[in-house]
């Protein structure tokens, strides 16, 4: 460290230290030098890393799991049209008793059906089993799948009910002892082993006084059991319980038992509300169901039994098929009337089909396995009749009213009271009588809204959603067993494209993007040529006088003005004391739906107009500043005008500058939103402005009324309105730089 | 050879090419006539606003708001007669009050045991007959003292105290100062003495970004982000949803770019010979920076800092958003003071917020409350203008001295 | 030729050895060699931009506040090469102070101006006093004793260039550095620096740039003159006493610049 001599006093006592002394003295200097250094750097990223949280915070209520519960299950509306359909095609028998369909298609050269394969099995030399795509069923392809109309049949019952009737709880561990050596007899083919453990664990957890470890059996010998068991439901289980029953009497159980087929979701309404102490069904239980079930007191525990492919049986007399596939079986139970409609070799004969009734599994499953439909891809017709049976006419008629169906045909209304209506005077016309009739996509979103209801009733942010998605997901599995958890971006197409709404689900921002247009569009409209006039004023003609200088020093005061003063500013000259002219009223404009006194568009582009005018006037004084002297000079030696010299040289070459200042004011009173408040923005609002005297919201109050919502759902769209706006934002500074960019380098 | 130089006059042959006199450009005229007026426009603009608030506070002051004095009269009594009857004794009454019954208005001359005498039909009423029985109201106007010495603002109950929304602002604006000076002062110095250009460019950009981002967001950040993180640092049960700290703390990031960019204007333009000054004495970067650059750009700071509490004071989103959605009422002597009064951790609505609330609900135009939101926007107008007026005085000295 | 650069009497109070500065990748000065007697004044004079302040700051590691100079070759002061990366640039500023061309008063008042390079450079004695003695010194302080407390800039520019020079020296430097420090004053202030600089080569050892030829002639014990080249890098040509630089230039150049012939 010392390579440097000690340097000599000059005087034999100096005041300031020398030598180890300074060295030291230097030196702790400079960790202070250091210490503070690092404190302004703290400083600077205290400030970046809030902008960072505050994008963070955005991202993170923008996106993510949420858990919707669905009021009714989309896809059973779907089923429930496709199942219509199947039923109310001609020539068509249905019946929840499978047996009936057997007899009839044994009877009916031309009789087609399917059930479960135990029936066919029973009947097998009067019916004759169809390959589907192929594919032959029986115990292979049932186990690996390859038949696609397999399916897991189920036994439902309750914790109550196990404890409460030991008759029942044993005999359900007799058949999960022995269902899988039976079950072929029946005609069934056994479930999968991994089902089975499970099934078998759920028992024993519903039996913790056994004391068993997981993993650990127990067959328990029914000897003098008494007691009474009820099963209700599914047709294509019936038969397997029946004989289960059967051979739990033989084993020794001396209770009675009862064992009904009426199909799975009579089955499973029986057994929830306390009737039965077993469902069977032939489909798993549905959301809806397991509420019914809960709200009486019985949390159903599922047993998958056995396993079934779907049998499609002709009559055994039927030469000509032997195999069908997906499609034709779809033209079959539908649009086909004869066999050769469908394929040429077959015979020429009216197809008979036998098929189970509305209640049944089955039926579910074929149509859903079958049609395999979606609600959002049923054409309209049907989309508007499941509308029609699922609300109520006065709800049906307000919805028609504002937009209807159909352009010539009425749905809810009645033709007369819609002829009185429509020719009111062209104000009171409802806006049903002018629209365009509702496409299919906005009838399904209508089905959404009113039928479906989807209701989010836990939301989860972004970052919990990609760090924690198993807990999420067994947490909302419990909370919420009849939810559907799925990953939902708020910010969407349809966010955007849709109007508010006052469930968050389908709220949109398009009123409020359409409103925001409008008022900045007024507002360049009435700032920018008087801005810049104003700036060319102070710049190029103001003499340094008296008023000059006060024009310039109240000019810079006003951009300090809080914007709320504005608002009132507004409120009280645009709105009241001017409002025949911002109202419309003078020019006869007045919408009578959309009467906003003169709280509308106009008032708000106007007041933001004048908030922003002293920064345009304030960035065009710069811009025109930096324009040389010598330009003016060059202007004027050539005989011009002052005013041409101004036109013709001074503002093309201060234009970029002034462009870009009036942007930055721009994106401010873009974001505006306290004097819009105060001005009187709407608070709900669904139709788009249509003009400068609509009444008006913008995206700025979208976002503070979200925000100020309780719900938490609100605070999401909230946050994706808020990235819609930060985005506009954004593109218009890019274009300020853009265009900045683009005549800096085309003067050069 | 000779070239024959062909007369080709410039203009045509009958202008006088001498005549040098000044013709008026009616074009010209025009125009910068136009220019004027959008000139002057600004003018009438902060003539607009100081009327408006002035007259709307006047009315605030004047209007007559009736008051039930719970005693009806006794006897009828025509339009001719000048003596009310009232049930008890000495209505609280004094000489020259306003009374009105029913429709019309009366103005007290004197006052008898339980006799009012009264001058009849005033303020443009007509006196009519009214029977017995009828109730007495008073009149009653909210006066200046009354907003300064009292400590409620109720409208409801014809309370208006401006304390509970002054102190609201107040301590938002404190609280945002708080976060925002050191901050933003210390970001100046950072990028102004110590970061390179490169760091400079890249780092200057963030601050922009915040600056431009709309306020309605940071209401959204208060509440959506710092209230729950003061929450989970002070205990929910310490920090209410609503409070002043979380929105003033907000306030303030959102402030820290324009001190941090008027500040570092100020730190610029201190000329470059005053830090070799220092730095030939052997002062260290730090020791040039805060003794010598720092002082030297105070005037331009201390601008920074008053534009930026003139900021806190109007903002208004945020504390509409987060800081409370009605005025915290208190009583003097009954209340604590720390505890309570000003607490930050409290709900408690400023002017701003206030206006927004109420003007953002369906408010009468006739109505006091509509008026009391004028004298709040004129307090808060007079506040934030005399704050720039001082602000502009500070950013003059500093000009003056580097150029 | 190789410029004359030794000296007969006293002792070396700083020497550059083969220094070459660069702006970025523009080679301001090259190749100086140059040994600045103790407690005499030495004139450093030249055309305009042929890098007189640039050598002149590189003393003091001046040019450490320039992002884009660096500084090659050796700077010896008492042995040590002030550009070794372990020598404190705040040290070495300490030692050798500087006065600039304009002047450029601290926003403090006269007596903060004074005492504030001492207080900060930890000096332990008696402030008042050090402040009279540093402008009695810079012959300021009958002028400004009853104004102490008043800002530095409420005096004119002359005044202001000797409190510069009391703050100076009232950190005890060794040398002084003095960037033309009379060019931004009329005749009568400059004079008085002129004489000043007189008093102060008793204590100190100054280097002083000018671009005025009388005040190198009249003011300076030593000259070094400095030309630049067609690349404008600035090089030494002569270094001489001053008397005899004047009278009896070795170079041509020289004696062509102190003829006034260009420049
Ligand atoms: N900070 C700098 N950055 C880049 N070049 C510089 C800088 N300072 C000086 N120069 C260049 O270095 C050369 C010498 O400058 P300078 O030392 O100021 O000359 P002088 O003082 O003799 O007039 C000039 O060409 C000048 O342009
Ligand atoms: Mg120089």
């Amino acid at each position: 460290m010392d390579n440097m001599q000690p340097i000599p006093n000059q005087s034999e006592t100096t005041p300031f230290p020398e030598g180890e002394a300074l060295k030291n003295q230097i030196q702790w200097r400079h960790r202070q030098g250091l210490a503070w250094r690092l404190l302004f750097i703290a400083a600077l990223l205290i400030a970046i890393s809030s902008l960072i949280a505050l994008l963070y915070n955005i991202l993170n209520d923008s996106f993510g799991y949420v858990v919707v519960i669905n009021k009714v299950d989309p896809q059973r509306l779907a089923l429930d049209v496709v199942e219509e359909q199947i039923l109310n095609t001609a020539n068509t028998v249905s019946s929840e008793d499978d047996f009936e369909l057997a007899n009839g298609i044994a009877n009916d050269s031309n009789g087609i059906g399917f059930f479960g394969i135990a029936y066919y099995q029973e009947n097998n030399e009067t019916l004759k089993l169809l390959a589907v795509d192929g594919v032959m069923p029986n115990a292979e392809t049932a186990a690996s799948g390859e038949y696609p109309f397999t399916r897991p049949l189920y036994l439902y019952t309750a914790d109550a009910v196990l404890q409460n009737n030991q008759a029942a709880n044993i005999f359900l561990n007799y058949l999960l002892n022995n269902v899988n050596s039976e079950i072929e007899t029946v005609g069934y083919f056994p479930a999968t082993s991994a089902a089975y453990a499970a099934a078998q664990q759920r028992w024993l957890s519903a039996n913790p006084g056994l004391g068993l470890q997981s993993g650990q059996w127990v067959s328990i010998e029914p000897d003098g059991m008494a007691g009474t068991i009820r099963v209700v439901g599914s047709s294509t289980v019936f038969p397997l319980t029946q004989h289960m029953l059967e051979q739990y009497q033989e084993a020794g159980f001396a209770g009675n038992f009862g064992n009904e087929s009426v199909g799975s979701s009579a089955g499973l309404a029986a057994f929830c509300s306390g009737q039965a102490d077993f469902a069977a069904s032939s489909r798993p239980i549905q959301s809806g169901e397991i509420e019914a079930c809960r709200n009486n007191g019985r949390f159903p525990l599922e047993f998958q039994i056995g396993t079934d492919a779907l049998a499609i049986v002709v009559n055994n007399q039927n030469s000509a098929l032997n195999e069908v596939s997906t499609e034709q079986l779809q033209q079959i139970f539908t649009t086909a009337t004869t066999w050769n409609e469908v394929n040429e070799a077959w015979p020429a004969q009216a197809i008979q089909r036998y098929i189970p009734g509305a209640d049944s599994g089955t039926l579910d499953f074929f149509a859903e396995a079958v049609y395999q439909t979606s609600l959002a891809s049923l054409p309209k017709d049907d989309l508007v009749r499941l509308l029609a049976t699922n609300i109520s006419t006065g709800r049906g008629r307000a919805l028609e009213r504002e937009q209807r169906f159909y352009e010539s045909a009425l749905v809810f209304e009645d033709p007369a009271t819609w002829n009185e209506v429509c020719a009111a005077p062209a104000g009171e016309r409802p806006s049903g009588c002018i629209a365009e009739p509702r496409t299919q996509e906005e009838v399904y979103d209508l089905l959404l809204a009113e039928v479906i209801q989807p209701d989010v009733v836990k939301v989860y942010n972004l970052q919990n959603s990609l760090l924690n998605r198993t807990a999420i997901a067994t947490e909302a599995a419990a909370l919420y067993p009849n939810g559907e958890i799925t990953f939902r971006s708020w910010l969407s197409a349809d966010f955007i494209t849709d109007p508010q709404s006052s469930t968050p689900e389908f709220a949109g921002v398009r009123t409020a993007i359409f409103g925001s247009l409008w008022v900045i569009f007024i507002t360049i409209l009435f700032s920018f040529p008087i801005g810049v006039g104003a700036a060319i004023y102070l710049e190029e003609y103001a003499a340094d006088n008296r008023l000059n200088r006060i024009l310039q020093t109240n000019i810079n005061n006003l951009a300090g003005v809080p914007s709320i003063i504005y608002g009132m500013l507004g409120l009280a000259i645009f709105v009241r004391v001017l409002e025949q002219l911002t109202s419309g009223a003078i020019f006869g404009a007045v919408e009578s739906t959309a009467s906003a006194n003169g709280r509308t568009i106009i008032s708000a582009g106007l007041t933001l107009g004048l908030l922003i005018l002293p920064l345009i006037i304030i960035n065009a004084q710069e811009a025109l500043r930096a324009v040389p002297n010598s330009l003016r000079q060059a202007g004027l030696a050539l005989g011009a005008t002052q005013w041409q010299t101004i036109w013709y040289h001074v503002l093309p070459s201060a234009l970029p500058g002034i462009l870009t200042g009036t942007i930055l004011a721009v994106s401010r009173a873009i974001g505006e939103t306290a004097p819009l408040v105060v001005v009187g923005a709407s608070t709900f609002i669904t139709v788009d402005p249509s003009g400068p005297f609509s009444k008006f919201t913008t995206l700025p109050i979208q976002i503070y009324q979200w925000t100020s919502r309780p719900q938490a759902e609100f605070r999401n769209i909230a946050a994706a309105a808020i990235i819609v706006l930060l985005a506009m934002l954004l593109s218009l500074n890019a274009s300020a730089i853009i265009l900045r960019n683009r005549y800096s380098t085309r003067s050069i | 050879m000779a070239t024959k130089n062909p007369a080709t006059p410039l203009m045509g042959a009958e202008t006088n090419m001498n005549d040098l006199t000044k013709r008026p450009r009616i074009g010209e005229s025009f125009i910068q006539g136009f220019l004027f007026l959008c000139g002057i426009l600004s003018i009438f603009t902060t003539l607009g606003i100081v009327y408006i608030l002035t007259t709307e506070s006047l009315a605030f002051f004047t209007r007559q708001q009736w008051e039930n004095t719970n005693k009806p009269i006794v006897a009828d009594i025509t339009p001719e007669e000048t003596v009310l009857v009232v049930g008890d004794a000495g209505a609280s009454l004094i000489e020259e009050d306003i009374v009105r019954l029913g429709e019309e208005v009366m103005v007290v001359q004197s006052i008898a045991e339980n006799t009012i005498t009264v001058l009849r039909g005033q303020q443009d009423t007509i006196a009519v007959s009214h029977t017995a029985g009828l109730q007495l109201f008073r009149s009653n106007t909210v006066t200046l003292s009354e907003t300064i010495t009292t400590t409620k603002w109720i409208p409801q109950l014809g309370l208006f105290g401006i304390w509970p929304l002054l102190l609201a602002t107040l301590m938002t604006s404190l609280i945002a100062m708080l976060v925002a000076l050191p901050l933003g002062l210390a970001s100046a110095i950072y990028l102004s003495e110590y970061a390179s250009e490169k760091v400079r460019s890249m780092l200057k950009p963030i601050l922009e970004v915040l600056a431009g981002i709309p306020t309605v967001v940071f209401g959204y950040f208060a509440l959506t982000f710092m209230t729950p993180l003061l929450r989970s640092i002070f205990g929910e049960g310490r920090v209410e949803i609503f409070n002043t700290a979380s929105a003033g703390i907000v306030v303030g990031i959102l402030i820290i770019p324009l001190v941090s960019s008027m500040s570092e204007d100020a730190l610029h333009a201190v000329p470059r010979a005053l830090r070799e000054a220092a730095y030939g004495l052997g002062a260290t970067k730090l020791e040039t920076s805060l003794k010598i650059v720092l002082p030297a750009a105070l005037s331009g700071i201390t601008a920074a800092f008053v534009v930026a509490i003139s900021r806190a004071i109007g903002e208004t989103m945020v504390v509409a958003i987060a800081a409370g959605a009605g005025p915290k009422n208190f009583e003097l002597g009954k209340d604590s003071i720390t505890g309570f009064v000003l607490n930050p951790f409290l709900a408690a609505e400023t002017m701003t917020g206030h206006i927004v609330r109420i003007s953002g609900g369906d408010i009468s135009y006739d109505s006091i409350d509509y008026n009391s939101l004028f004298s709040i926007g004129l307090l808060l107008f007079s506040m934030t203008l005399v704050l720039n007026i001082a602000a502009r005085y500070f950013v003059s000295r500093y000009r003056e001295v580097y150029e | 030729m190789k410029p004359n650069t030794s000296f007969s009497n006293g002792s070396v109070a700083v020497e550059a050895k083969e220094m070459q500065v660069y702006y970025g990748s523009f080679r301001a000065v090259k190749d100086i060699a140059l040994k600045i007697p103790t407690k005499h004044i030495t004139a450093l004079i030249g055309p305009s931009g042929c890098g007189k302040s640039t050598v002149l700051r590189s003393f003091n590691r001046m040019n450490d506040l320039v992002a884009s100079a660096r500084v090659e070759g050796q700077i010896l002061y008492h042995g040590s090469n002030i550009y070794d990366t372990h020598v404190d640039p705040v040290e070495i500023r300490r030692r050798i102070g500087m006065v600039f061309q304009k002047p450029n008063p601290f926003s403090k008042t006269i007596y903060e101006n004074v005492a504030w390079g001492a207080r900060i450079n930890g000096f332990k004695g008696n402030m008042d006093q050090l402040v009279e003695e540093s402008l009695r010194q810079a012959a300021l302080w009958d002028e400004v004793k009853d104004k102490l407390s008043q800002s530095g800039y409420s005096l004119s520019g002359g005044q202001q260039q000797r409190l510069c020079i009391a703050r100076t020296i009232a950190v005890k430097p060794e040398i002084i550095l003095m960037d033309e420090p009379t060019s931004a004053l009329d005749p009568v202030a400059t004079l008085r620096i002129e004489e000043l600089i007189q008093e102060l080569k008793k204590q100190y050892t100054i280097i002083i740039v000018t671009h005025n030829m009388q005040q190198a002639a009249r003011a300076s014990d030593y000259t070094a003159f400095f030309n630049m080249d067609g690349d404008r890098a600035g090089y030494l040509v002569e270094f001489d006493n001053t008397n005899e630089l004047f009278t009896n230039p070795k170079n041509e150049l020289t004696e062509q610049y102190i003829t006034g012939r260009f420049g």
